[in-house]
């Protein structure tokens, strides 16, 4: 397979084709486990595209497969997990597999300058004997064309706008709190602004007054770019305020996605209606309750649709059929036999 | 029962950073105090800015730092004057941590069910793999998971809210009195989310257990904590009653905090971070 790069400079591509087309993408992890065969089908038929120009945001149920998706664009797969099926499709690259079966040498080129990956967790992936400084330099330097002292400038401008002083430099990471490491992975990530940013929960480990500057921060180099965001986050407050259309995952399937202010103004899935109606505000007693029964296993889900056990709007047809992904309105799909019930639900 | 559980008086915790030539001092923890009682227990919010001592002050209660002036007490014991041995093997059993990154939290090369085994031999009194198991189970039944999606499976293998939980369950596993939990929560969706503050308020009060909840999240914090302590620079800021500061907050800071949060936007509402 050639996956040759494309000049960027020949190719003026229209503002609002996709950065990425994922096309009916399977991606399982593949386990021998006391000698018995397990398939964790963690990414099972996803059909998306992130555009240009746009943050899309992903939500969805803790373990429901959003970490795997988005390892699978980012190129960063390893095994048990394996692509089964499926393609991923980049405007800055040819070829349908994406990263995953690129040469080393470009999947070298095309991060920072095309595509950076800030994974979750990510704050314990700066390397413990370096000082931050050293981090920079060791990721940054070569792709940003600047002499030394013009670099340390833009990185020290750079962790201003995540709200770190220049000083964190001279720190080792474990010199920092959880969430000055985590802007640190932040600023590594999109200093060099990529025309692609994947960004898994980045904001976990920070206050609300800090992370709205972070927030502020990816809205605005997106902006100056043109460029795209995926952004995971299980914090549906984030996703009002910042992202441009939500997908949400369920079991390892997308099953709602449109305009976010629609996806909480109309949610059709069941799901996804269960989780805007869950969200928890200051002041307001009434209990929140969990979902009920237990999340699918992924190793063996349910028949039908997966949702389908723990769904009050489901009936016969749900356990036997797959409901399939549908368009309801300009932007807006979903997955739900029972949709238009849903929607017409108070 | 009589008398605190914790006590912590005046602490405080300045670290050195940088090297030879360029050292400066962090005064992560600055004077805080506050003290549980052991006839009341309760749930302690600590939230606050990034950076501001929360899981310093977290360590110094699991007596895994000294503070550097200031004393913390557990039912009235120095932590200072913790010896290894019988002693601390005693404290370690009553008290608890969930660390904030579950990604760092584990050893990547050690099975998670071995965790909760050791727990459970070490501080549950589990003698054989039967009752070992049996305490992994329940522990993580407690958390919506079980020994069997657990059984095998190292940290990388979990996603990061079931991570969480492991780490929530191997916590309660051991029976304590006092849990530590550093964001135990913050990679959970908001229903799982509100199924584990439930569970800590049912722990609160059926088994007595008390847990200093350090949290970014205003909303389980009002919904759950019984007082909460807000922080900024390595200082208490404000504290007292959970719901009368979060519902009206006096100290700029936490003024600041509370506005900062974001929520679903309200009908007509622009998006802050819009396009
Ligand atoms: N290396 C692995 N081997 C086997 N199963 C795995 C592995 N990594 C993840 N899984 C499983 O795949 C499923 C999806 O995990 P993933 O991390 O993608 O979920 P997620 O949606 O990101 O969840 P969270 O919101 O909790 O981060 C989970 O059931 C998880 O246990
Ligand atoms: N081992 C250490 N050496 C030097 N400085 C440290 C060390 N540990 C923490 N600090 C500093 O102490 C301060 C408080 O850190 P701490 O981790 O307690 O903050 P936090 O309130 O938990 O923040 P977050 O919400 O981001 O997790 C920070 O300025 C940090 O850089
Ligand atoms: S298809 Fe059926 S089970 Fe699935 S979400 Fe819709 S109503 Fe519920
Ligand atoms: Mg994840
Ligand atoms: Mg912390």
């Amino acid at each position: 397979m050639s996956a040759a790069m494309r000049n960027p400079a020949a190719k003026p591509e229209a503002a609002q084709g996709p950065v990425v087309a994922v096309r009916d993408l399977r991606a399982w992890y593949r386990l021998r486990l006391f000698g018995v065969d397990r398939e964790v089908k963690a990414v099972d038929g996803i059909t998306f595209e992130v555009r240009k120009d746009e943050i899309y945001g992903l939500a969805g149920e803790s373990s429901s497969g959003k970490s795997t998706l988005v390892k699978t664009i980012a190129g960063a797969m390893r095994p048990p997990l394996e692509i089964v099926g499926g393609e991923i499709q980049f405007s800055f690259m040819d070829g349908t597999m994406g990263l995953n079966r690129a040469p080393a040498d470009l999947v070298e080129r095309v991060r920072w300058r095309h595509l950076s990956y800030v994974m979750q967790g990510s704050m314990s992936v700066l390397n413990p004997v370096r000082r931050i400084g050293t981090s920079f330099f060791d990721f940054a330097f070569r792709h940003m064309g600047l002499d030394n002292a013009g670099f340390e400038a833009a990185v020290v401008a750079h962790l201003a706008r995540v709200n770190l002083p220049a000083s964190v430099l001279k720190a080792y990471p474990h010199e920092l709190s959880g969430g000055m490491r985590q802007r640190v992975t932040i600023a590594l990530a999109t200093i060099c602004r990529p025309q692609f940013i994947i960004a898994d929960e980045p904001t976990t480990a920070l206050d609300v007054v800090v992370q709205k500057d972070v927030l502020a921060m990816f809205r605005s180099i997106q902006r100056e770019m043109a460029s795209s965001v995926l952004f995971v986050t299980h914090d549906m407050g984030v996703h009002a305020h910042l992202t441009d259309r939500l997908g949400i995952m369920y079991a390892g399937r997308l099953v709602e996605e449109a305009r976010t202010p629609d996806v909480f103004a109309r949610p059709r899935h069941p799901y996804t209606r269960h989780l805007i109606h869950s969200l928890p505000r200051i002041g307001d007693d009434r209990p929140r309750i969990g979902l009920e029964g237990t999340p699918p296993s992924l190793a063996n889900p349910p028949s039908g649709c997966r949702f389908h056990p723990r769904c009050v709007f489901a009936t016969e047809r749900c356990r036997v059929e797959v409901p399939p992904m549908e368009q309801v309105a300009p932007d807006h799909r979903v997955a739900c036999f029972e949709k238009d019930r849903v929607e017409a639900t108070p | 029962m009589t008398g605190a559980l914790l006590e912590l008086d005046s602490v405080s915790k300045t670290f050195t950073r940088g090297g030879l030539f360029s050292r400066t001092q962090v005064e992560a923890v600055i004077d805080v105090s506050f003290r549980l009682e052991m006839a009341k227990p309760e749930i302690f919010s600590i939230i606050g800015e990034s950076g501001s001592g929360k899981s310093t002050l977290a360590r110094i209660i699991l007596a895994l730092q000294a503070p550097t002036r200031g004393t913390a007490r557990f039912k009235g014991r120095d932590l200072a004057g913790l010896r290894d041995g019988a002693d601390r093997h005693a404290f370690m059993a009553a008290v608890q941590p969930v660390f904030q990154n579950p990604f760092e939290a584990f050893n990547p090369l050690k099975r998670l069910d071995r965790y909760l085994y050791a727990t459970c031999r070490r501080f549950a009194g589990a003698k054989d793999e039967a009752a070992m198991q049996a305490g992994a189970d329940k522990a993580l039944r407690q958390v919506g998971l079980s020994l069997a999606e657990v059984k095998g499976r190292y940290p990388h293998e979990l996603s990061g809210g079931q991570l969480q939980r492991v780490a929530i369950a191997r916590a309660l596993a051991s029976g304590p009195s006092l849990l530590i939990a550093d964001e135990p929560v913050s990679m959970v969706d908001a229903s799982l989310r509100a199924s584990i503050v439930n569970l800590f308020r049912k722990l609160r009060d059926e088994l007595g257990l008390s847990i200093i909840y350090i949290t970014h999240d205003l909303a389980t914090a009002y919904s759950i904590s019984d007082r909460i302590i807000i922080m900024q620079k390595g200082r208490v800021v404000e504290s007292g009653d959970a719901r009368t500061i979060l519902a009206d907050p006096k100290h700029p800071y936490s003024k600041t905090l509370k506005e900062s949060v974001l929520e679903p936007l309200a009908p007509g509402e622009r998006p802050l971070f819009a396009r």
